[in-house]
């Protein structure tokens, strides 16, 4: 690795090192004390199973040279940095001095931690990144990843939405709601629709726009329709709460109040919709059953010609 | 720990690549490591039983009725020389099962298979008159004496067959990338969306409608492909995605139950027409090291199709209608996004970031007057011109934070959105939001995060001549299009002690909008939401989590029966509140795991009608859903374990808009007398895990 491409890859990390100067990098000629023989030396301590698992995740695979056990690379010294002063002799009364370790209960500062995930990882987690959401909040990789265990959680799609709904709170009641997509279930997971390393979209979404994103599972949906209506083609989340609603459909508000929102013609439009128009009322077309939608069925667009009311 | 901290930091001057090219590691023989090498599997064989028939229990989880259901699944893996082979699989015997497979050899290449259904059960307690002779038509019985009003319909209670709402999303996935050089990889990834079953229309017969329980049969093909560039300081991507959905039912055609205008004794509506979209994307970030900063930018211009053959004006026979001013519609939406965004960090406390984002949708569909028959019924007096919506929005943005003695950071942000759309009562708006965030970490163990802001969205003018072009009342601000006045604030504490058995969350948000200038819709809306949880570990085979939250949306609309001024208001009451309780224990005797969690949340939605100076209140929409899980595993051997389940759930809803509604209760809708949820499930399950392989 040529001088300038170090210096570059300094860059990225102190670019992570939110209270750490960036002059870390300049001393990077001085020379840190490795182990004598690498993993050797650290399994002779830490041999215990949850260590161990590491050699069943794609960081422990001696056949791919740009894996931490690749040939040439510097094992478990690649992520938790030079080990061999923290595994020498310990002078009685004296303090082991520590290499890094991840996680919220680690020593190592976030941007340290991040600074060696990003050394090598760069690529993965893409152009933005810096400057992200999660960059800027000073989200630890390990506070989402676990990377010692075969299968990490929140690469499954059943198991990620617990992982970030430990920091996001809101969505996890959202989630929970009785109209809701099926992250309750497992069958669903947050980066089906975000991107957690970072987007140039908006709210980090997997696609350029929020409708871009929800036309991945509803591509009936895109249309374009002969007809449309207008705050649909603009954004769904006009009408829908995209993590969950105590309304049928996941809408913000409750038919037909939501479309008299926005329609107020001299008609059932301007309607009051009293409690009167129930079942053991009047039973009222405009309030029961699918209210406003018994007739403008296609409130997404009409592709008939005779469908501008959007009820055919 | 300070001391640890900086010591630790400096052995951060390499990183991982830098450093293995200057370490002799030749004697590093890795002898103890345990690579896997070879086949190795768990599978899972039991059965499971369902107590009761709930179809609305199957919705997502795949137990649609009572009895016994086959417990299968399992992982395996293999691998050798390099090469990798994974699968894995659950719930096969469910219709909710997930199969995948994935393989490849790291760092050269690697590919994916993977397939999965997902069961959407909405009512199992509907029924209609309407049997379906084809995808695309719905017949009444032979013996249908039309009537007005539904309470004539003689022959309806003897014409109600059960159907369920349900249908089924079956997906299949492929994809795989290879690595060509150390810089380059290339990558695809094709997805099969399958949807079938029967979902909910309404057919409209001018003042009379029937709820119709249409053939759903949706395919949807999805492909992202292509190759990225990555130097360490370049990173490039360039791709293109696709996708094509097709509809095999597009139309749907239906019996009129009522008595009919002449000639429309049946009436027709279009289902979703097919339609395609492309785009080709380029995205990409450099780290600029002379000035310490990462530029990031994409850039993404797409073309959607809609073109599906135009249904004629009608069904009906008696009316001569015009000719189409054209046989397909011949839609054409462009789509442009770019965003460039700029983050430095000027000096070693500071950070700053720049942004810009622009997003365009342009429908070049063209226009034209159409000479509509309502309902199937009569020819529409006035013809009308489509109106194809295009917007263009641009996102100007900037935020920094500074950190101040080490346990402070102070954060603000400014952001300006600028949206021009046509043909609607809002051309051009503004919307300016600022922020200022305070993070104090006194301690290790204490985080604290506080909030707080404001946006303005401000129009050039409300076109009234266009909103009373649609009939609309002038006073009426749409809601989307409205000013509106936005302040927010969040407060997070999060407690995690290092040496302390507990973490603890709190979050609280508060969202307030003012929409001060609409007499008529929306005029306020007012979120808040508080949560908590609290993890213990009661000792390292034990933990305890507990969780809870409260959330209410108060909402505020006027609106005006007599087409004026505001006569009646509605206020909307949403809260929502949930809790949980969790226990863990691992280890149990050395061969006992178990897993115990009970959640409950509770959904309440209350609406008050203020009309001519009296109230009158709505009955509550209620939800109330309770789930208890309890998983029990013992490993008898190595090899050899078993699992034993049990889960409980209840749901139930109050829902007006559903209760003591039969088909006929209104007498001008013909429904399908869905109901509110109301059911208890349990769920007994015992399975037999065991390994093969070389362990």
């Amino acid at each position: 690795m040529d001088r300038k491409t170090s210096r570059r890859i300094n860059i990225a990390i102190c670019l992570t090192l939110l209270a750490s100067p960036c002059a870390l990098s300049q001393s990077g000629d001085e020379e840190a004390a490795y182990s004598r023989s690498g993993a050797d030396t650290c399994i002779g301590c830490h041999d215990n199973a949850a260590t161990m698992s590491v050699f069943k995740t794609p960081h422990g695979v001696p056949t791919d040279p740009q894996s931490p056990f690749g040939s040439g690379q510097l094992q478990c010294e690649a992520c938790h940095g030079p080990g061999g002063t923290h595994a020498g002799r310990v002078r009685r009364g004296q303090e082991r001095q520590p290499v890094i370790r991840f996680g919220a209960d680690s020593e190592a500062e976030v941007g340290v931690q991040n600074g060696m995930c990003l050394g090598c990882h760069s690529e993965n987690v893409g152009a933005a990144w810096h400057g992200s959401s999660h960059d800027n909040d000073e989200v630890a990789c390990a506070s989402c990843h676990q990377v010692h265990i075969a299968h990490d959680p929140v690469l499954r799609t059943a198991s990620q939405p617990e992982v970030c709904f430990d920091c996001h709170q809101q969505q996890r009641s959202e989630t929970m709601k009785p109209y809701a997509h099926p992250f309750d279930e497992g069958k669903m997971s947050c980066t089906g629709c975000h991107s957690p390393h970072g987007q140039t979209s908006d709210r980090l979404f997997v696609r350029q726009t929020l409708n871009d994103t929800c036309f991945e599972c509803h591509a009936e949906k895109r249309g374009p329709y002969l007809w449309e209506h207008a705050p649909v083609a603009e954004d769904c989340s006009n009408c829908h709460n995209p993590h969950g609603s105590n309304n049928p459909g996941m809408v913000s508000l409750r038919g037909p109040m939501l479309c008299q929102s926005c329609h107020s013609q001299p008609d059932h439009q301007s309607f009051a919709n009293g409690p009167d128009g129930l079942a053991n009322g009047s039973a009222s077309k405009y309030l029961l059953g699918r209210n406003c939608l018994n007739c403008h069925t296609q409130v997404h667009g009409s592709n008939h010609p005779s469908g501008s009311k959007l009820m055919r | 720990m300070a001391g640890a901290g900086m010591a630790i930091a400096a052995l951060t001057m390499l990183s991982a690549p830098q450093a293995a090219a200057q370490v002799d590691t030749s004697d590093w023989q890795c002898q103890y490591c345990p690579f896997p090498v070879g086949y190795e599997a768990e599978v899972e064989v039991g059965a499971s039983s369902v107590s009761d028939d709930a179809l609305r229990f199957g919705n997502v989880s795949g137990y649609d009725e009572s009895g016994f259901y086959a417990n299968l699944g399992g992982e395996g893996h293999y691998s050798k020389d390099g090469y990798q082979l994974n699968w894995f699989a659950e719930d096969l015997g469910l219709s909710s099962r997930v199969f995948g497979v994935d393989g490849g050899h790291q760092g050269k290449f690697g590919f994916y298979l993977g397939y999965d259904e997902l069961p959407y059960r909405r009512f199992g307690t509907t029924s209609t008159v309407f049997t379906a002779t084809s995808g695309d038509t719905l017949v009444l019985p032979s013996n249908w004496v039309p009537a007005s009003l539904t309470t004539g319909f003689t022959a309806l209670n003897g014409s109600l067959q059960p159907q369920n709402i349900e249908s089924d999303r079956q997906s299949f996935r492929a994809g795989g990338s290879f690595q060509a050089s150390s810089d380059f990889s290339v990558f695809i990834d094709y997805r099969r969306q399958n949807r079938d079953g029967i979902d909910i229309v309404s057919g409209a017969n001018f003042i009379q409608a029937s709820l119709l329980p249409r053939v759903l049969d949706f395919q949807t093909d999805l492909v992202d492909t292509g190759i990225a560039y990555s130097n360490g300081s370049l990173n490039l991507s360039l791709g293109w995605f696709g996708s094509f959905f097709k509809n095999n039912a597009k139309s749907l055609t239906w019996d009129n139950p009522f008595t009919p205008f002449t000639g429309a004794e049946q009436g027709r509506l279009a289902q979703e027409p097919d339609n395609e979209f492309q785009q080709v994307s380029l995205s990409g970030s450099y780290l600029a090291d002379s000035i310490k900063s990462v530029i990031a930018f994409s850039v993404a211009m797409g073309q959607g199709e809609q073109n599906d053959q135009l249904l004629p004006y009608t069904i009906n026979s008696t009316i001569v209608a015009g000719n189409l001013p054209r046989p397909s519609l011949d839609g054409k939406v462009d789509t442009t996004n770019y965003a460039l965004t700029l983050t430095s960090r000027p000096f070693p406390k500071a950070r700053v970031k720049l942004g810009y984002r622009y997003d365009q949708r342009d429908n070049k569909t063209a226009q034209a007057l159409w000479s509509g028959v309502v309902v199937d019924g009569f020819q529409s007096v006035d013809s009308e011109l489509n109106t194809p919506y295009s917007f263009e929005r641009g996102r100007l943005s900037a935020s920094g934070d500074y950190r101040l003695f080490d346990k402070v950071r102070l954060s603000a942000g400014y952001e300006r959105t600028d949206l021009d759309r046509d043909f609607q009562e809002v051309a051009s708006q503004t919307e300016d939001r600022s922020w200022g965030r305070v993070r104090w970490q006194p301690l290790g163990w204490l985080d604290v995060t506080a909030k707080g802001g404001t946006s303005r969205r401000e129009i050039d003018s409300y076109d009234t001549d266009i909103a009373t072009g649609f009939g609309q009342n002038p006073l009426l601000r749409k809601y989307y299009l409205a000013f509106r006045y936005r302040e927010f604030g969040e407060l997070m504490i999060a407690v995690s002690p290092s040496e302390k058995p507990f973490s603890i969350g709190l979050s609280a948000q508060i969202a307030d909008d003012n929409y001060t200038k609409s007499e008529l819709g929306l005029t306020d809306s007012k979120t808040t939401h508080v949560s908590a949880d609290l993890n213990y570990a009661l000792s390292e085979q034990a933990s305890v989590y507990l969780l809870g939250g409260h959330e209410q949306i108060d909402a505020m609309q006027s609106g005006s029966t007599t087409f004026s001024t505001p006569d009646w208001q509605a206020a909307h009451e949403d809260r929502f509140d949930h809790y949980g309780v969790g226990l863990q224990l691992t280890e149990l005797r050395e061969n006992f795991d178990l897993t115990l969690d009970y959640m409950r949340s509770d959904g309440t939605t209350a609406i008050n009608m203020l009309e001519n100076g009296s109230n009158s209140q709505f009955p509550d929409l209620e939800s109330e859903l309770q789930s208890l899980r309890l998983n029990l595993n013992y490993r008898r051997s190595e090899r050899l374990g078993f699992e034993f389940s049990a889960r409980y759930e209840s749901f139930t809803t109050r829902d007006w808009a559903l209760d003591g509604v039969e088909p006929d209760t209104i007498t001008t809708i013909l429904t399908l007398g869905a109901d509110s949820y109301d059911y208890d499930i349990w769920v007994f399950g015992a399975s037999v895990r065991y390994l093969i392989g070389e362990r």
